[in-house]
């Protein structure tokens, strides 16, 4: 259990219950005939929650302090798997399921392990192809098709 | 029509060509999820979803839902079955009720008996889930009856129940639970409230009139979590696979399996029927029960053949029970069976005690092809336990990307908005997090998709009651599952504080 992540994140609770409760005011409280509107709901989960995040503030300060034992993490790989998928995500459209699939997973293949680039095209080929043409055309599903030239 | 001839409509729309294909599908994926270290069969479901939408979207609507939802249960036992060659052959738990497996089953495979546990857990299973089927056929007419006499109050009650099942017994720490619990129903007020029509915290978003769509949070929670986790820790290297040399048990190892199978199957159906709780609890308490009632119980631990039987059986037993809620009380009792119930609702059929009156079809369909997936299981795991050992070896640099490419292409075939691919993303980091430190992430799922219908069923309530709060405490039945809900939250805290060990139910 990591005591700075725990903090971080029960403040982070209370922001968020705090955000719902005030949000929940500006809701209006009119109800068609039912004593109970739209507002209540949310505004009583957030009070909750606020306090729930108190709790937990309270529970890490009993927390004993870690031992440093972690692992280093391997961020640059995932932020470059991270970021080419954002990327992904927003070429999609534009580019068609194709051809973002096929870029997407060539530079994940590669991020993970170097080398081979005959077996990474040809796997990220036949997935990209294989998915698009069985669930487009034969299958009759919807995905992005290729780009206007 | 009685129960039987319901059964036997039933099973003639599971032998339509199509659904065995389906069956076939949906446990062929079920083990090989369940062999993946990394994908549970929460994730494979969800992953599946919009797969099967795709798939099926020729046949009329009902027809449509029945096979999608044979393939989705397919792949829901199908992984119960995987799960458990991962623990004999490398001790490593494919999911999470298989952890207990790992204790006497790899200690097995170590002394050359491999082949021998995983028949052994084969069978267990095969005979759990004949068990929860019959199980399920003779309580389901029962209980839809009771239930369709629940008003708004019970079902919320009943329903709260579930959440507090759930947060009750989930990870280390019930405060966190809890917060996940309470930030999954926060989520699920987003969106154009159902009843009075007024838009709650969409800040003028069209996007997000209809509310975040519980699939993207559930893949990207579940799927992509695991595969960040994964690209960011170095796993460490595999052990060595033992070898498989007999395929067959030892009628010595028949006799031992016996009772504990029996033992197992019954324990497991009925812990699964309870909300909240589901097949990991069972495989622990039938271990516990097995090293109880064993004349030997200091062969546990070493290789005993109980060990593998009790819980093999009693996960795949609960993994049926876990149905029974969900389809006669449209209430799910886990993270899986709640993504099953978003894939019924996304066909119209809302599960419930009238789905057995409005769509018997659906409901006998799948009863019906869980007796036949079960026996393709059996059938298929004997020969094919080598290939799937073959397929743990699928090198990891191939195998996560493709996990993301899946997942984006299932989420966009069904929401077809870039949004939710971004969403998708964001869930990834959020679940990763989240699940590294401890915060369980199924009450935040199972809450997404119970909150719109507490708040409804809560408001409903209200009406009728004039806004006396008093109803939910008045009515009988309501009482007692308030009363339940509330000791689910109390006896765990009161266990730690003695300071004794509860057992934790991880997502399954």
């Amino acid at each position: 259990m990591s005591k700075t992540f725990d903090r971080f994140a029960s403040i982070a609770f209370l922001l968020i219950g705090l955000l719902f409760v005030i949000e929940s005011r500006s809701i209006s409280v009119s109800s068609y005939g039912s004593s109970v509107g739209p507002n209540i709901f949310p505004m009583a989960l957030g009070t909750i929650l606020i306090l729930l995040s108190i709790k937990l503030l309270f529970e890490t300060t009993k927390y004993k302090s870690e031992d440093g034992s972690k692992e280093p993490l391997q961020y640059m790989k995932f932020i470059i798997i991270f970021v080419s998928a954002a990327v992904y995500a927003a070429v999609l459209e534009p580019l068609g399921y194709v051809i973002s699939t096929f870029i997407f997973l060539l530079i994940a293949f590669q991020t993970m392990e170097r080398g081979k680039w005959i077996q990474t095209i040809i796997i990220a080929a036949v997935f990209s192809f294989g998915v698009y043409y069985f669930f487009a055309e034969f299958l009759g599903g919807s995905l992005p098709g290729f780009p206007e030239f | 029509m009685s129960t039987i001839d319901f059964l036997l409509n039933g099973f003639a729309v599971a032998f339509q060509w199509q659904n065995i294909l389906f069956a076939f599908v949906g446990v062929v994926i079920g083990t090989a999820v369940g062999v993946l270290p990394g994908i549970g069969p929460m994730s494979g479901v969800a992953l599946l979803i919009p797969v099967t939408a795709t798939l099926t979207s020729g046949l009329p609507t009902e027809a449509a839902a029945a096979s999608s939802i044979i393939l989705l249960a397919g792949v829901y036992y199908g992984a119960m079955y995987g799960g458990s060659t991962t623990s004999i052959l490398l001790n490593t738990p494919g999911e999470s009720s298989s952890v207990v497996t790992t204790l006497d089953g790899y200690q097995m495979a170590k002394q050359g008996r491999a082949g021998a546990a995983l028949s052994i857990a084969a069978i267990g299973s095969f005979a759990a889930g004949i068990v929860s089927l019959i199980g399920l056929v003779l309580l389901a007419e029962p209980l839809s009856n009771v239930a369709i006499k629940f008003g708004p109050a019970e079902y919320f009650s009943l329903m709260l129940l579930g959440l507090c099942a759930v947060s009750g017994l989930a990870g280390k720490s019930m405060t966190k639970a809890l917060i996940m619990t309470v930030f999954g129903l926060l989520l699920g007020t987003i969106g154009i409230d159902a009843v009075s029509g007024i838009a709650r915290f969409t800040y003028d978003m069209p996007i997000l009139y209809s509310g975040l769509e519980f699939l993207t949070i559930a893949v990207g929670l579940f799927a992509l979590g695991e595969v960040f986790k994964t690209i960011l820790e170095r796993d460490k290297e595999d052990g060595a696979i033992a070898k498989i040399d007999r395929v067959l048990p030892t009628k010595q190892d028949l006799k031992d399996s016996a009772v504990p199978i029996v033992r197992g199957s019954l324990l497991g159906f009925f812990i699964g029927v309870l909300p909240g709780a589901g097949a990991t609890l069972a495989s622990f308490f039938s271990y516990i029960a097995e090293k109880k009632f064993s004349k030997h119980p200091e062969k546990f631990g070493k290789g005993a053949i109980e060990g593998v039987a009790g819980p093999e059986s009693a996960n795949n037993a609960a993994s049926g029970g876990a149905m029974i809620p969900l389809l006669t009380l449209g209430i799910p009792g886990s993270g899986t069976t709640a993504i099953l119930m978003g894939a019924l609702i996304m066909y119209n059929i809302q599960p419930g005690p009238l789905l057995f009156d409005d769509h018997p079809e659906v409901a006998w369909g799948l009863i019906a092809s869980m007796f036949i997936g079960n026996l393709m299981l059996l059938v298929l795991n004997m020969p094919l336990v080598k290939v799937f050992a073959k397929i743990i070896q699928t090198p990891k640099k191939y195998l996560l990307p493709i996990i993301i490419a899946i997942s984006f292409f299932g989420v966009y075939a069904v929401q077809y908005t870039t949004f939710d691919l971004f969403l998708l993303l964001a869930c990834g980091v959020i679940g990763y997090l989240l699940s590294k430190n401890d915060y369980p992430v199924a009450p935040l799922v199972l809450a997404l998709v119970l909150g719109p219908m507490i708040e409804n069923n809560m408001r409903r309530a209200l009406t009728i009651s004039n806004g006396d709060f008093s109803i939910f405490v008045s009515k009988p039945l309501s009482l007692a599952f308030i009363i339940v809900a509330v000791l689910w939250l109390i006896i765990p805290l009161l266990m730690k504080l003695k300071g004794r060990n509860v057992i934790v139910n991880e997502e399954e």
